[in-house]
């Protein structure tokens, strides 16, 4: 991940701008909206390696601060929100795509399932999702590249 | 399945808050099928979407409004070898990619 950030550096332009854009995993918020009310009914389980992965992710970009790579500029969290029309779908669609990275277990869907049942007609499910967006400047005059061929010296030659 | 993503529109708010993509070169790297792409193609004067997921990339193209066709382009390529000169870009996203 540290090579990848050192070749993102090396397209762009001087003073370039790099946009972080990436989920961060706190045990997201389950759900259940209508147009009359908003409840929220549980939250999902986070996994070990969903952790591992932000916690790589967030080392990457500060081994790249430190390299004198880039400089955090700004940074911020927002909300960004999965719906769907029933918790079956909801169900399904996390262990098909997610379920290496967080679990809803079998007591929270139930009470989803009961919550959904008992809203409105048009009651849908939502994951709220914590997400992080951070914009990085590019430094030139860099201080320390470990994935440049090491030059020669002049005294070498 | 009826899965809607980014139901209260706060991706596309934050992604112009954080960045000015008018007339810039912008690289998205995990660029996945274009969705996010969609997002902010329109203002650049190029945008280059990479992935390794051939099958992401040929939905980004088909879904790639016509409008955009003539400024962003989709490519096969990982983050640890851009297949690109250096200081080609203005802009680079790095989206949900970790």
């Amino acid at each position: 991940m540290v090579h990848a950030l050192s070749e993102i550096r090396r397209v762009l332009i001087p003073d370039g701008i790099l946009i972080d854009l990436r989920p961060m995993l706190d045990r997201w918020h389950v759900e259940v909206v209508s147009a009359r009310e908003t409840n929220v009914i549980g939250r999902v389980n986070d996994f070990e390696v969903g952790l591992a992965d932000d916690t790589t992710a967030n080392h990457a970009m500060a081994q790249a601060e430190l390299h004198g790579w880039f400089i955090r500029e700004r940074e911020e969290f927002f909300p960004f929100v999965y719906s769907w029309d029933t918790p079956t779908e909801m169900e399904e669609w996390l262990a098909e795509e997610w379920n290496d990275f967080i679990g809803w277990d079998e007591d929270s869907k139930r009470v989803a399932r009961s919550a959904w049942a008992m809203a409105d007609g048009d009651a849908r499910v939502q994951l709220r999702m914590k997400m992080l967006i951070a914009r990085w400047r590019k430094v030139t005059g860099i201080r320390h590249d470990p994935f440049s061929s090491p030059g020669r010296n002049k005294s070498d030659s | 399945m009826t899965l809607q993503k980014d139901v209260e529109g706060n991706e596309k708010k934050y992604l112009h808050k954080f960045a000015d993509f008018t007339n810039k070169r912008v690289l998205e790297i995990g660029c996945g099928e274009g969705r996010l792409t969609r997002q902010y193609a329109h203002a650049s004067s190029l945008t280059v979407g990479i992935d390794p997921d051939q099958d992401a990339l040929r939905v980004a193209l088909i879904e790639s409004p016509h409008n955009l066709k003539s400024k962003v382009d989709f490519a096969r390529a990982q983050a640890e070898q851009l297949p690109f000169s250096k200081e080609t870009f203005d802009l680079a996203v790095l989206a949900w990619s970790f």
